[in-house]
């Protein structure tokens, strides 16, 4: 339970030795000063100011109001079913378990409703509080990742959504699916509000309205999950006036909700597929990412079902074919006669769930937004002869169905089944054996020569980033472990030693390579891992830290189940390298590189900062053998449902 | 001037042979002296403060480590290659930033680097790493 949860009694709150000055003493004491002022003016001629002729005696109702001690205005209703109360049950009935949120007056009625509406109230959804809407989003990116689907994220108006819009643009690069809730108050401050509100983000979400009625607004909210978890997925935004949450729902009620329907191929291609699976001599899965983790156990019951070795992207991204599943690898013979893809590449057939135009080869580049992101590559101009990438990329690649291969897999499974006898069974499970022998031995051959390269530097100062993800695999293989923060910039050494087999075993990269990701996305995802007995491990770099470090105290807050491990290389050791090879090139000196790229001359206590969020840590850690003990601390501290921070010294890459 | 470079290293490299079958040439510079400049010219962001990173120097029968003329025409080699795009390559270190003197003292640095690879069996970590991964059984 968060300290959000916890059940005080005003008497808990309300101290039993009156503070010294509080500034509602503070206040008081002022305000009663001003009125003895005003029923007594004699008093104030003892002492004459220069400033007394412009003071005007505050009336009652302003007293009352500066001191606290005043209701609300009472307006011209009475409000007994507060719209908000209504929106937070259809994030109830949707099965939203968290609202992150830095608050803002533009959503007060959903905020209030959240604390105060519901049996018991801020249970799902709960309020988490974040110290920045890019945090809130970020938090959301993350526990999206881990669970295959969306929480939801609240945005003060114009700030909230300007402050947010990094985390929601990585969001949407990586199609992730999330509910972003913006308050509206346009009779409030003018520089927070906006007639269409969502203009400031439209070209990087999928989907948003500004609803005008109550009922519109339920169906609104509804449309946003139903759009976020439908290929291509993505974030979705509504826009929800203050009216709205205030306004008296009288007898309306929340209609159900209606999930959204994916679709997957046609009954006459799943009977294709599954005859040329069943013919094959020796069949392959192609794997992916799926959409949620019953895609990753739908593809393990089509690949043991037809005996076919199978790839995975698990140590890639979430959503994947378990690792050390025995038909993962390249199984006992290479040669296969069909191959299947589910959502990746096949020379033969692939099925892949529909991306967003825009976001791939030979999109528009005209403009900003959706149209105009770029993939790694340049593609030739028309006319001109292809490139070796592309040529390459043409022939590895068959027929691409534009389907959803998660919602496909049980039809062709159907299909499949049908055809079944059992000599192909004995087949099959002869198959089956070989592969798994074969894969064994591949996977730790693999394993072994990994072994021998990460031994490099072992026993070095500042501590290799290898050796970090080596000694902390020991002490969380046998558990349920998420590694939510992307390896790319920390050697990603857990893609060899590790064993990624579950759908959250990792959660991939920034999306569009936005730095001050990883905490708050690490924080999401210990939010999914909270109350389901998992561990959250956040192998944290220095740069991307320091955006929007507040997520430790969230952390803290909620009591989530998360232990970061700061790779501090002191520097942006990337830009570090593009500066020292420009340098290098025009000759103009190559000892100034540091210039802007390094965080030192102060060097930054992490270990410090996490204190003074709350969070139990250590460090910084230079010397390499105290770091298994020190991660043994931190693995034992987030077990006893405390967040832990180490600071590690380490090389630079 | 790129061709004329790489012309040198080429001829050098024949003078030589490989690494594996040549003899690596003298030290000739201060290695404390090119410990610094390692530092202060940024060698330890690719190559780690001790010579393991992205590239590795230790021990690694680089044919770019032979000697110091090799070494010192290796890192002259990119004077004018200059992409446009952001690049993580080898840098040019020309004898403006870098003097002669200089390249022997980091030449004598890199030389110096232990090769520092403990035993498996005397790793607890690793040695777990690679029992558990045999012993363990797929488990969905």
């Amino acid at each position: 339970m968060s300290k959000d949860q916890s059940d005080h009694s005003r008497d808990d709150i309300t101290p039993k030795i009156a503070p010294k000055v509080d500034r509602r003493s503070f206040l008081k004491g002022a305000a009663t000063g001003a009125a003895a002022l005003a029923v007594n003016p004699g008093a104030q001629a003892q002492e004459p100011s220069a400033y007394q002729a412009s003071f005007t005696a505050p009336s009652y109702q302003q007293l009352q109001r500066d001191t606290g001690m005043v209701a609300p205005p009472t307006s011209g209703r009475t409000v007994v079913r507060p719209g908000s109360d209504l929106m937070v049950q259809a994030l109830k009935d949707m099965g939203i378990e968290f609202v992150a949120s830095n608050n803002g007056s533009s959503f007060e009625g959903i905020q209030e409703s959240i604390a105060n509406y519901g049996s018991p109230p801020n249970h799902m959804p709960e309020y988490i509080t974040a110290l920045h809407e890019e945090s809130s989003v970020d938090m959301a990116n993350g526990y999206a990742k881990a669970e295959g689907r969306p929480m939801a994220a609240m945005l003060h108006g114009t700030l909230g959504i300007q402050h947010a819009s990094m985390s929601i643009f990585q969001a949407y690069h990586t199609g992730t699916p999330m509910i972003l809730i913006v308050g509206r108050d346009e009779s409030f401050i003018q520089a927070h509000t906006a007639d269409d509100m969502a203009a400031m983000c439209r070209s990087f979400t999928k989907w948003d309205a500004q609803p005008k009625t109550l009922p519109e607004c339920i169906d609104a909210l509804h449309e946003a999950y139903r759009q976020a978890v439908t290929p291509p997925t993505g974030p979705t935004v509504i826009v929800i006036d203050m009216e709205l949450q205030k306004e008296e729902a009288r007898d309306f009620v929340v209609p159900p909700f209606r999930p959204a329907e994916i679709g997957g191929v046609d009954h006459a291609t799943a009977r294709d597929i599954a005859k040329a699976l069943f013919d094959a001599s020796n069949p392959r899965l192609n794997t992916g990412m799926f959409r949620t983790p019953e895609g990753g156990q739908a593809a393990v019951q089509l690949a043991e079902l037809i005996g076919a070795s199978t790839s995975t992207t698990a140590t890639g991204g979430p959503m994947g074919f378990p690792q050390r599943h025995p038909l993962c690898g390249p199984g006992a013979d290479t040669t296969n006669d069909y191959v299947l893809g589910l959502e990746t590449d096949s020379p033969n057939i692939s099925l892949q769930r529909p991306a967003v135009t825009s976001l791939t080869a030979k999109r528009d580049v005209m403009g900003i937004g959706f149209g105009s992101l770029r993939e790694d590559y340049v593609p030739s101009p028309p006319g001109s002869e292809p490139t070796p990438q592309e040529q390459n990329q043409k022939q590895s690649q068959g027929t691409v169905l534009t389907v959803d291969a998660e919602a496909s897999i049980p039809l062709i499974i159907a299909e499949l089944s049908k055809l079944m006898t059992p000599a192909k069974l004995r087949e099959i499970d002869e198959r089956k054996a070989s592969h798994a022998r074969a894969n064994r031995e591949a996977f730790l051959t693999d394993l072994r020569a990994a072994v021998e390269e990460k031994k490099r530097g072992w026993d070095l100062s500042p501590v290799s980033t290898a050796r970090i993800y080596a000694e902390l695999w020991p002490l969380i293989m046998n558990g349920d472990w998420c590694l939510a923060s992307p390896s790319n910039f920390s050697g990603a050494h857990h893609r060899e030693l590790w064993e990624h087999n579950k759908p959250y075993s990792f959660l991939g990269s920034q999306g569009a390579g936005g730095m001050g990701y990883g905490l708050g996305a690490s924080a999401g995802a210990a939010l999914a891992a909270r109350g389901r007995g998992r561990f959250v491990v956040n192998i944290q770099c220095d740069g991307d830290f320091n955006y929007a470090p507040g997520a430790l105290w969230t952390a803290c807050h909620h009591e989530l189940p998360m232990l970061s491990i700061m790779h501090n290389n002191r520097a942006w050791h990337q830009e570090f390298m593009f500066i020292q090879y420009l340098a290098g090139v025009r000759g103009r000196g190559t000892d100034r590189g540091h210039i802007g790229t390094v965080l030192r001359d102060p060097f930054i206590d992490y270990s410090k900062i996490a204190q003074g969020y709350g969070m139990a840590s250590e460090g910084p850690i230079e010397d390499p053998t105290l770091l298994a003990a020190a991660l043994k601390r931190g693995v034992e501290s987030v077990k006893n449902g405390k967040p832990y921070l180490i600071d590690v010294l380490t090389q630079p890459r | 001037m790129r061709k004329h470079v790489f012309g040198t290293i080429v001829l050098l490299m024949g003078l030589y042979a490989t690494p594996a079958a040549a003899q690596l040439g003298p030290v000739n510079g201060d290695a404390e002296a090119g410990a610094q400049l390692y530092y202060d010219h940024g060698c330890y962001a690719c190559h780690g403060f001790s010579g393991y990173g992205r590239k590795d120097l230790n021990n690694t029968g680089s044919p770019w480590l032979t000697n110091e003329e090799i070494f010192r025409a290796f890192l002259r080699a990119r004077a004018d290659v200059a992409p446009l795009l952001p690049s993580t390559d080898m840098p040019n270190y020309p004898a403006n930033s870098l003097s002669d003197a200089m390249v022997r003292d980091i030449y004598a640095y890199v030389r110096s680097m232990p090769d520092n690879r403990p035993e498996t069996a005397d790793v607890p970590a690793l040695r777990n790493i690679l029992e558990a991964a045999e012993q363990r059984q797929y488990k969905p």
